[in-house]
């Protein structure tokens, strides 16, 4: 090969797409179902997603490749959904909404009864999925980083620019909200 | 309720996010101790733990979307080094345990080309120029230059203190100056915002306004405080308009904001996920008007 060099490069950065981006494919794919609510949608984000990946890859600085090509995902879910469906962006309404929501669920009153946890764990999956589905955006996006995503409490804090202590609230709401919409009585 | 000097904090909520960090395994050993220490002395903890375990698992065993082999393929031919003729470097080290990716990636290849005819590198260099009316535009360059060039150093002095106003007014009036105010021209949004995405990885709203007498004619890249940005240009009739597009992580969307001066119009304004700077050598009705267009079929 004559001109080694700058194939070289292309080849190193390639190759670096191929770790950093096609393992998480699968976290990328969930994210985006969750954040635009179907998931052939999610297709479409996340490869929107993975061109800006690879635009950007020669700025991906070491840390988690997850959380990287989550945050790219993110920001092109949001993106895309102020594109193509404006009146779901503007259901959310402010925090202090969002708080006033969430103890109108009883969920900042640890002290009351809660549902027995074995009805939690008993709920099917099609009411699992539409409860998360009915959480404000920030909950649900907090609850789909940590638990479906695996993210750290860091990594998420970092990601949404948010404290750390935000996060921690947000998450706690995001299954208080589940607990009692799923432990319900059938 | 008795109070405790294990150092986690005394307030049913406080104790309550350190249970989620409990499950989520965020503590560190001595934290996690003292939680589960106050878990077992009340059983009202011990069933919001109870509680919090089940929500967490239950969700954490959702069934995951599958990745198809189809769509893995197209993602793989993203990164496949210059997107050429097979490249057996590349085919190797793609994950091997995936079947059919060989195959799959070629036709990957050719459902993407044909679902967005982006990146730089797919688009022949002959369309930079293809139908466009360059010396028409020249000339309007040429006296938008002139008619700019001394309304930009008047904003340059008098707003030091905004320095990315300023930078957004000296790219304008750098584009104006230069051989070419737009590195891609395209009236086509469909062009445009692949090659912004393709460069930069970051690909504003770009609605053709022509209809509303603001064509789109293009973008550029401007690197303002050390980054790469977005930037739109539209024309209106002999005025070219630089619209700057600043991606935001989790911003506030804030009304239009009036920057002009000296018969210099600029506007500043935000939804959310862009922080947008129009900046033109237009009256400021006449900015506003585009702004006000521009925000209705951009949301």
């Amino acid at each position: 090969m004559p001109d080694h060099g700058a194939d070289l490069s292309e080849k190193a950065l390639a190759e670096r797409f191929g770790e950093v981006v096609l393992p998480h494919l699968g976290d990328a794919l969930s994210l985006a179902r969750w954040l635009t609510g179907n998931a052939a949608d999610a297709e479409d984000v996340v490869q929107d997603a993975c061109i800006k990946a690879h635009a950007g890859i020669a700025g991906y600085a070491g840390g988690n490749p997850r959380a990287w090509l989550l945050t790219i995902v993110r920001n092109t879910s949001y993106t895309w959904m102020s594109r193509n469906r404006p009146r779901g962006m503007m259901a959310v309404g402010d925090l202090g909404d969002l708080d006033d929501m969430a103890s109108a669920h009883g969920t900042s009153l640890p002290d009351e009864d809660g549902p027995e946890a074995s009805l939690i764990a008993k709920a099917d999956t099609a009411a699992l999925e539409a409860a998360i589905v009915a959480l404000p955006q920030p909950f649900r996006e907090t609850l789909v980083l940590r638990d479906i995503n695996g993210l750290s409490y860091r990594e998420i804090s970092a990601m949404l620019a948010v404290p750390i202590g935000t996060v921690m609230s947000r998450l706690a709401r995001a299954r208080g909200l589940l607990a009692s919409e799923l432990g319900r009585a059938p | 309720m008795t109070a405790h000097d294990d150092g986690l904090p005394n307030d049913p909520e406080g104790i309550r996010l350190m249970i989620h960090a409990l499950v989520d395994g965020e503590l560190d050993a001595a934290a996690a101790l003292a939680v589960e220490r106050r878990i077992a002395a009340d059983p009202q903890l011990a069933a919001e733990h109870a509680r919090i375990v089940a929500v967490q698992g239950a969700v954490s065993r959702l069934p995951r979307p599958d990745v198809s082999d189809a769509f893995l393929a197209r993602i793989a031919a993203i990164g496949a080094p210059a997107a050429q003729a097979p490249d057996q470097e590349a085919q190797r080290r793609s994950p091997s345990s995936i079947p059919g990716l060989t195959v799959g990636a070629a036709g990957g290849l050719r459902r993407s080309a044909e679902a967005r005819p982006s990146p730089a590198r797919t688009m022949p260099r002959a369309r930079r120029f293809g139908s466009f009316d360059w010396r028409a535009m020249a000339a309007s360059i040429m006296i938008s230059a002139v008619l700019a060039s001394g309304a930009t150093q008047w904003v340059m002095v008098n707003n030091v203190a905004d320095g990315f106003a300023a930078a957004v007014a000296s790219g304008h009036r750098r584009s104006l100056l230069a051989a070419s105010p737009i590195d891609i021209v395209s009236s086509d949004r469909h062009t445009v915002k692949p090659w912004l995405d393709a460069r930069i990885g970051v690909s504003p709203p770009a609605p053709d306004l022509a209809q509303d007498g603001f064509a789109l004619i293009g973008g550029r890249v401007e690197v303002i405080s050390g980054r790469p940005v977005p930037a739109l240009v539209y024309r209106h009739r002999e005025h070219l308009i630089t619209l700057v597009a600043e991606p935001q992580q989790s911003g506030k969307a804030t009304e239009p904001n009036d920057l002009s001066s000296g018969g210099f119009s600029m506007v500043h304004w935000s939804d959310g996920a862009f922080s947008y700077w129009a900046i033109s050598d237009m009256e400021r009705p006449e900015l506003d008007d585009f702004v006000a267009r521009f925000r209705k079929a951009a949301v």
